[in-house]
């Protein structure tokens, strides 16, 4: 690693971070983002597509430092819909629920706020840091990749993503599939045919796969959210006394935010559901190391403090293969991709070199944005409380708009409005049995990706598909994606992985 | 063959994988298929169709001989209809009406998908929202919106 480089590089990142424009971008994001994940039942994905298009007309750097603002700010709403009313917003609050409910009900949900919000500050800044350090050297390796390796990887991300998925594993790899074929429809970029697009002239453009999450998390999620009876949405909001948490409360604390922290870190990097497993390990672990594990459940400020820095710490290193690589590790980064290949850029190891001030800027303003999360959940709290009491009946005909101009401004047309709904459909139907979208947006992403890096190895190769377990790195990673294909196979780990479903659901 | 008692969900979302599996792969055919080397348009959707209908097919046969799971929740028609016929009514409307007109009209149609409509407040709820929303797209983010029909 280059230290020397890191201060410059860091300076020249805060020197665009803070520029008034993009520190604005970062704030609107910030706010944005909580506003809207806050509201229960809207997840960071639909957030983000949600949102998208208000950065279309926005120059790269704020557009894309205002999306990772709305990132954070989705996920931080989201903790705050677990602790105050029991209703995860995403499934890796899940765990966040458990403990700080209970402290809410009894009258402590201010502490378990401020515990989640300094957890994730301090989570958020050893990302932050990772990033800047780990983010040069990966990138240079990545120069050394060729189509074999960059192929090999897209398979263990891929298969790295199901494993850690919940549900049934064929069900998984099989919306991925449907993610590739979806993801190549348009005009291949070799011979010139519009593949599947049946004389649609926007088909041969391919379809946005904004628009198919929009439909499948967007309306997908409001038509779950609706099936369900109305009783079992009755919100009931904890009151908030005091935000300050006591020396107690501070002291338990500081143990399960490091050790949350670290496993977020791990588990960031790696492809897959990462910030629900990385909370989920923490909560296991402070579980098992404290000496009275049965107050667990009960309203333990570990509960809280673990799992909520080790989400924000996964939700920062994400960002590494992504902006290293240009490989997204999940359905939050595939819309990162969607947004960067939007603004003209293409992910990849040549952003960091060709754009430095778009890289540093992002990063630094990453910090800055987990920053103004503290900020701005903790004196504006009674403002999301007041949110979170509007009934979802007012909700979600706003969202549904919301959702439909977006899609119409992607290419200022209808057809990404009808793509959405048709995805909408689909979502509805796979979801009902057992079929997940996530891998299929993930999919949908990779899909030309895949077929590109394919067809170069084998034309390097003249043919020899023995190229891919030939070359070292590329042998490495089909070897790890190869087991973890075994060890879901493993009866042990099934049932482990069952179980978390089953907390997922 | 015990029918009925077949896991209903990995059977429908068995058949779903090989219709689109299969329908991939052989509309590929319309597509030169090229070599190994030289992969053609046709290679990679014939490949991963054949392995999604091979899925699909997995799915299809085992369902018979799984204990039944729960079956799939029954669908809810109500939102399913309003939420995406909503959608698609704004599609249709953004064009000749604009988009006060349909956003308007898309608030009270998706409202229906709820659980008790009330008229009241959800022309208020569409008013406030359509007037937001032109606020926010038109005239904060300058998004080239046509406004009215005879804008």
């Amino acid at each position: 690693m280059d230290f020397s480089q890191l201060i410059p590089h860091l300076t020249l990142g805060f020197t665009v971070a803070l520029a008034g424009q993009n520190l604005l971008y970062c704030f609107i994001g910030c706010l944005l983002g909580t506003l809207i994940g806050v509201l229960p039942g809207i997840g960071p994905v639909a957030t983000i597509a949600m949102l998208l298009p208000i950065t279309f007309n926005l120059p790269p750097t704020p557009a894309l430092i205002m999306l990772a603002g709305i990132y954070y700010g989705a996920s931080y709403g989201g903790s705050t819909t677990a602790i105050l009313v029991n209703l995860p917003g995403e499934s890796s609050s899940v765990v966040t629920c458990i403990d700080g409910y209970q402290m809410g009900k009894q009258g402590r949900a201010g502490p378990a706020l401020a515990i989640a919000a300094i957890g994730s500050f301090f989570a958020g800044t050893v990302g932050t840091i990772l990033i800047a350090l780990f983010g040069p050297p990966l990138a240079e390796l990545a120069f050394e990749f060729g189509a074999a390796e960059y192929f090999s990887m897209m398979v263990l991300g891929l298969i790295a993503a199901v494993v850690l998925a919940s549900g049934s594993l064929i069900k998984a790899i099989g919306m991925i599939l449907i993610g590739l074929l979806g993801g190549i429809v348009g005009t291949d970029v070799n011979s010139g045919i519009a593949r599947y697009s049946f004389g649609v002239s926007e088909l041969s453009d391919g379809i946005g796969f904004v628009s198919v999450a929009m439909g499948m998390f967007g309306f997908g999620e409001i038509i779950a959210n609706l099936g369900q009876t109305s009783e079992s949405r009755h919100v009931e909001v904890s009151k908030v006394h005091s935000l300050m948490p006591t020396k107690e409360d501070i002291r338990m604390s500081i143990g399960p935010i490091m050790r949350g922290t670290a496993i977020g870190v791990v588990f960031g990097i790696l492809p897959g559901a990462h910030t629900v497993i990385a909370s989920f390990s923490s909560y296991t672990l402070e579980k098992k190391l404290a000496k009275d594990p049965t107050r667990f459940g009960k309203g333990a400020i570990e509960g809280v403090a673990g799992p909520e820095s080790a989400n924000n710490a996964a939700a920062q290193t994400c960002f590494i293969p992504l902006l290293t690589l240009g490989i997204p590790t999940g359905a939050v980064m595939a819309l990162m991709v969607g947004a960067m290949t939007i603004q003209g850029i293409a992910p990849g190891p040549q952003v960091m070199t060709q754009k430095p001030d778009l890289f540093w800027g992002m990063i630094a303003s990453m910090w800055i944005g987990n920053g103004m999360l503290v900020i701005l959940n903790l004196p504006l709290i009674g403002m999301w409380v007041q949110f979170l009491k509007i009934p979802y009946r007012l909700l979600f005909p706003g969202i549904l708009l919301f959702i439909a101009i977006g899609a119409f401004s992607i290419n200022n047309s209808p057809f990404e409005v009808y793509m959405a709904v048709l995805f909408g459909y689909f979502g509805y139907y796979a979801s009902k049995w057992g079929c997940e979208a996530a891998p299929l947006i993930l999919g949908f992403v990779l899909g030309p990706l895949m077929e590109e890096n394919l067809r170069r190895a084998m034309l390097i190769s003249r043919g020899d598909p023995s190229v891919f377990f030939t070359r070292p790195i590329s042998l490495g990673m089909l070897l790890v994606a190869f087991a973890l294909l075994a060890m879901i196979m493993a009866p042990k780990f099934r049932k482990k992985r069952e179980i978390l479903h089953d907390a997922d659901a | 063959m015990a029918f009925r008692n077949r896991d209903r969900k990995d059977f429908n979302a068995g058949v779903m994988y090989i219709v689109i599996g299969a329908f991939f792969a052989l509309w590929a055919k319309n597509y030169p298929m090229g070599s190994a080397v030289r992969m053609g348009p046709a290679y990679f959707p014939t490949v991963l169709g054949w392995m999604l209908a091979g899925l699909g097919a997995i799915l299809f046969f085992r369902s018979f001989f799984a204990h039944s799971e729960e079956p799939p929740t029954k669908t809810h028609w109500r939102p399913l209809v309003a939420i995406l016929g909503a959608a698609s009514l704004f599609g249709v409307l953004i064009g000749p009406a604009g988009l006060v007109a349909a956003s308007a009209t898309m608030m009270i149609v998706g409202a229906f998908g709820g659980w008790d409509f009330r008229w009241k407040e959800q022309i208020i709820n569409s008013v406030v929202m359509t007037a937001t929303c032109t606020g926010i797209f038109y005239y904060g983010l300058g998004l080239p919106f046509k406004l009215f029909p005879w804008s």
